[in-house]
């Protein structure tokens, strides 16, 4: 771990922001300690992208602020947070499907890490069947995994993950879920936006529901039943 | 209009009382000037209001030059003059907006290419100029114009630019102000709104460009015979580039702006030419300091004042026509639509796989289904924005697979988006104004301002029901989000379709808003007696508005029926289970 | 073989490829930062300048070369940070800026080298034997370093971790920035590239151009058709793009004139618009 220590990795407050002029979110706060995972929940188009895309710099804040480690982001662009150790799975396209599967793994290192990625090669066989096919012949799960794998087998402190369980196959979120563990065990921070209920509250420490661009419940993972979540949820 | 008259009254005794003030060199340089200035007019219309670029307008104005001056040399004297010289003007006008109407069917168009296309074609244009010899008299030109019969020296000529100067001015200034200027700039603002509020873009924007080419035409025919020579560098891109310099720098978007700036900068051009040798380079500069911070131009600073002084909104006092019926209307028998088996593809993801769809009677339905599940793209399909690679689209009871978003409109398809679409630089009026126009207005109603007070039922109970639609003063962009997403529902609501495509009507609302959303959809769906589907996430929506749900899944439909078959529908939960608890 | 018939070959095969390596340039540019750089033509003509001047000055032709990517590279520099950056959300005015850099291009070297043609000696004279056609030493020459120039830039494109890199920020810009890639600073040394590759092709025309102010703006046409006609999305696209508009320029301009030829290109590129307006090639 770096840095101070103490308050909490990475932490935001009155978080306001959309496109253009319009505001999606508002006034939304957070924040996630080392070894500890925070899932956002809520229906679809409440706000949760929008949220992540204004946390890694990708849409400008109309308000709030953010900072990681005790130091504010304002303004810096996804490349310079992904530097300091903020790690994103966007949502949607997470990743570049004219590359092959090797390529996006290696886009920023020169060679295969066969070390870094046993594990996750045997957890996930499909991608080293794949390795030398572009990314974009895979199926929406398997882009899932591949960009989970991307993402974790980083080494930034603070992983900030876009449903990365959507379309994925049920024994692999289990698989996903299992490398969370190791990840928070390992003393990461993970902020995770999610539709699986089962799969969000398996990992939560804490959690925040959203509606309409605000949140409407927040709290420890342990205070919460299904019900009262669901219940802010869905059908 | 008693403003319009003092301004043309002013804009006359102006130009009435110029060469006594300058002298007659003066005048007659000014002349020059003006036939530029009256073909930059041109490029205001095009750049200023339409929103796309012409690159190549001198093409128009060397046309015009040539035919001109060869119907000069081969008829002088005669009459025929009084067909052919006018025949020199419109021809432009006519090869402007044929090419219009063959570059903008594409989608794309309106930048780069356009631009690109109008640059390409006033090269060739000089290309011909330079090797038609026995026609154009090649690199030479044509020599020995004779001039307009009856009229002799300077004074003269610079009373024949100055009067046209003034007509086209006063022309663009009507149209400006009239409900075509408001079109014109809606098209600028947000393409896709214009089209499905009923207006064939493609037609509108040839229009513009063909209008700017009898612009240029004038300046053209009227260029022959007050310089008595035509050489292939009036069709060239340097004039062409000029003309657009002049109408940015004199502000664009402004009625006299592209006249202030041909007669300033060409004029100290004609002083400073030989003077300060990197006069063109300092002109180029300026030009992209204008382009980069000053995009309004100098008349941008001034004329806003003076408009702001002439301009009142007009009174809705008229109701509007009634909608013309389409043909092949049967009333209600026909009231819904049908998708069959419809496949769409992206690249190499299947969107829309065999999707099977039918509504046949007015109502409130729903359109649920996961991320990706192709509702959005179903809407697509429908209003031809998305390919279909097979399958058939029939709506109120017609094969309208593939048909236009602008045809659809017409016959009563009304589609509001998921972020609002409006055009946020028009005035709430205007907004309404493009609703109402859209589908009713005929091209004599567009050219008249007493289009300007139309009215309708439907926005009259939608201003009681809505207070803040009544200041219709106020720009579309100030409004918030939720209240810019009324105003897009109520623009649609207004040209009472029968049916009605409503995208996420709620994203981005608080509570109340959303509440007062859902009251809207019912009042209107049982006003307009209309088939209304409406993709939305918010299952309190759901719940509350309606009659029959849809669940799509993979591109195809999953299930559908009422709000508690659904419910209790097993494959339903499987598929929400898979994304969620 | 029919020593004409080869001659004609040889000229689509330099016409064809010549152009590809000034596409290239603007092709790269438009993939990664969405900028039609109008002005990439007065960047050949700078190049083309280049080596008038060194040639007036004595010095050996291939001076020209370092002096042209110098000057080119440094206006490069000047021009994305002035004006392509701050307008990066303004694609349409990128357009209007760089319209107006080539004009203020073309305006100051027509204030120092007036609009007169020059010209430039060919560093190398004479001529080969190619199947029986004599065939000019240094256009075969040219031909032969365009292809190897594309061929390496291909290569390079395809391989160097720089070029995955480009193509990822292509690909998805926003993914690009959240694993790392720095986009701004990629952008701005791909733009600088592009006009550095616009000036290498400019020496090398010099010797077989009238060098003139107004030269740049054949290239930016030629290269914006090849781009209509190809497509954005590969660079199959881009050199099949180059083959036909080369090709066609060169043919018709041989068996009719030039006139014909610039007119059969224009009426392609507007066919090509109309009714397949993303190009052979789609970008996906």
């Amino acid at each position: 771990m770096t840095g101070n220590s103490g308050g909490p990795l990475f932490s935001f407050s009155g978080v306001t922001g959309g496109y253009g002029a319009t505001t999606v979110v508002r006034s939304v706060g957070g924040e996630v300690s080392a070894g500890e995972a925070c899932c956002v929940l809520g229906r679809n188009g409440v706000g949760k992208t929008t949220l992540m895309r204004l946390l890694t710099g990708h849409l400008p804040l109309q308000s709030g602020s953010v900072s990681f480690d005790g130091q504010p982001l304002d303004g810096l662009p996804p490349d310079r947070r992904h530097a300091l150790g903020l790690i994103y799975c966007p949502q949607e396209r997470p990743v570049f499907d004219n590359l092959s599967v090797r390529e996006n793994l290696t886009l920023m290192a020169p060679a295969i890490d066969e070390g870094r990625y046993a594990a996750f090669f045997a957890a996930f066989p499909i991608l080293e069947s794949r390795m030398t096919q572009s990314a974009g012949t895979l199926s929406g799960g398997e882009r899932k995994i591949l960009s989970f794998v991307r993402a974790v087998a980083e080494s930034g402190q603070l992983l900030l993950l876009d449903e990365p369980s959507e379309g994925v196959q049920q024994e692999n979120v289990e698989r996903m879920a299992g490398f969370l563990h190791e990840a928070k065990a390992a003393g990461r921070a993970l902020l995770i936006v999610e539709q699986n209920l089962a799969f969000a509250l398996g990992i939560a420490d804490r959690v925040i529901v959203m509606d309409h661009g605000e949140v409407v419940l927040a709290g420890a993972a342990a205070d919460m039943t299904e019900e009262t979540l669901a219940a802010h949820m869905h059908v | 209009m008693a403003s319009f008259l003092g301004h043309s009254a002013a804009l006359i005794a102006a130009l009435a009382v110029l060469p006594q003030l300058v002298g007659e060199f003066w005048a007659y340089t000014l002349a020059l000037y003006f036939l530029y200035a009256i073909a930059s007019l041109g490029i205001g219309l095009c750049w200023g209001q339409a929103g796309f670029l012409p690159l190549g307008q001198a093409m128009f104005f060397g046309l015009a030059a040539y035919l001109s001056g060869l119907s000069l040399i081969h008829f002088k004297d005669s009459w025929l003059l009084l067909l052919l010289l006018p025949g020199a003007a419109l021809a432009p006008g006519l090869l402007a907006y044929g090419i219009g109407l063959l570059v903008f069917r594409g989608r794309t168009l309106s930048g780069p290419f356009f631009a690109m296309i109008t640059l390409a074609l006033t090269l060739l244009a000089f290309q011909i100029a330079n090797s038609w010899n026995d026609v154009t008299g090649g690199f030479n030109g044509l020599k020995n114009i004779p001039g307009l019969p009856g009229l002799s020296d300077f004074t003269d000529l610079y009373y024949i630019s100055a009067v046209a100067l003034a007509v086209c001015l006063l022309g663009i200034a009507w149209l400006r102000r009239a409900p075509a200027g408001v079109v014109w700039r809606a098209v600028a603002q947000n393409e896709q709104r214009v089209r499905f509020c009923g207006f064939a873009l493609q037609n509108v924007k040839a229009a513009v460009f063909g209008l700017s080419g009898v612009l240029a035409g004038i300046g053209g025919a009227l260029y022959a015979p007050q310089q008595n020579l035509v050489t292939p560098q009036l069709c060239g891109f340097l004039l062409s580039a000029d003309l657009v310099i002049w109408a940015a720098v004199g502000g664009r978007a402004t009625l006299y702006g592209p006249v202030v700036g041909a007669v300033l900068i060409g004029i100290l051009t004609a002083d400073l030419r030989d003077e300060i040798s990197y006069w063109e380079v300092i002109l180029a500069a300026i030009f992209i300091i204008v382009v980069l911070y000053f995009r309004q131009g100098l008349m941008g600073f001034v004329e806003p004042r003076f408009e702001r002084l002439w301009r009142r909104r007009t009174e809705r006092t008229l109701d509007s026509p009634a909608r013309p019926e389409a043909s092949g209307d049967t009333g209600l028998a026909d009231a819904g639509f049908a998708l069959d088996d419809v496949r769409v593809r992206m690249g190499s993801v299947n969107i829309l796989e065999g999707l099977d769809l039918e509504i046949d009677r007015p109502g409130i339905y729903c359109l649920i289904g996961p991320n990706g599940a192709g509702k959005t793209s179903c809407f697509n399909a429908m209003t031809g924005e998305l390919p279909v690679r097979s399958g058939h689209i029939r709506i109120f009871g017609r094969a309208r697979t593939g048909t236009a978003a602008d045809l659809l409109s017409r016959i009563g398809v009304g589609r509001k988006f998921q972020a609002p679409s409006l055009f946020p630089d028009l005035t709430v009026a205007e907004n309404f104004n493009i609703g109402l126009w859209g589908g009713r207005a005929r091209l004599r109603d567009l050219v008249r301002m007493g289009s300007h007070g139309w009215s309708s039922a439907i926005l009259r109970e939608a201003q009681s029901r809505f207070p803040f639609l009544a200041e219709e003063d106020r720009r579309a962009g100030d409004l918030s989000h939720g209240q810019r997403q009324i105003l897009e529902l109520v623009m649609v609501l207004i040209a009472e379709p029968r049916l009605l495509l409503l995208d996420e009507p709620s994203a981005g609302l608080s509570q109340a808003e959303t509440q007062e959303v859902i009251e809207a959809i019912r009042w209107v769906g049982g006003r307009l007696n209309a088939c209304t589907v409406i993709v939305e996430h918010d299952m309190t929506f759901v719940r509350e508005l309606a009659d029959r749900i849809f669940v799509l899944h993979q591109g195809r439909l999953l299930a559908s029926g009422t709000v508690a078959e659904i419910q209790a529908d097993e494959r339903v939960r499987a598929v929400y289970v898979g994304a969620s608890a | 073989m029919d020593p004409i018939l080869t001659t004609n070959i040889l000229n689509v095969v330099y016409e064809v490829s010549t152009l590809a390596v000034v596409v290239l340039g603007l092709a790269v540019v438009f993939g990664l930062l969405g900028v039609m750089n109008l002005a990439h033509g007065e960047f050949v003509m700078i190049g083309a300048y280049c080596a008038f001047f060194v040639q007036a000055q004595n010095l050996p032709f291939l001076a020209a070369v370092p002096l042209a990517l110098l000057v080119c590279a440094v206006l490069g520099l000047v021009v994305e940070r002035l004006l392509v950056r701050p307008l990066y959300a303004r694609p349409f005015d990128t357009l209007l800026a760089t319209w107006g850099l080539s004009m203020l291009l073309r305006e100051a070297v027509e204030a120092v080298y007036g609009r007169a043609f020059r010209s430039v000696a060919t560093p190398l004279t004479g001529s080969v034997d190619v199947f029986g056609a004599d065939y000019p030493s240094y256009r075969l020459l040219l031909t032969v370093v365009s292809i190897a120039l594309v061929a390496g830039l291909v290569w390079w494109f395809v391989r160097s971790a720089t070029g995955r890199r480009i193509r990822a920020v292509v690909n998805n810009p926003e993914l690009a920035g959240s694993v790392g890639i720095p986009v701004t600073g990629l952008a701005r040394n791909t733009f600088v590239f592009g006009c550095c590759l616009a000036a290498l092709a400019g020496v090398m025309l010099a010797p077989l151009l009238p060098v003139n102010p107004t030269l740049g703006l054949d290239f930016i046409l030629k290269s914006f058709f090849v781009l209509v006609v190809g497509g954005l999305g590969s660079l199959v696209g881009l050199i099949s793009g180059s083959g036909v508009i080369g090709g066609v320029e060169s043919v018709v301009s041989a068996f009719l004139d030039r006139t014909y030829g610039y007119t059969t290109v224009l009426i392609i590129a507007i066919l090509f618009l109309w009714l397949r307006p993303n190009g052979l090639f789609p970008r996906t």
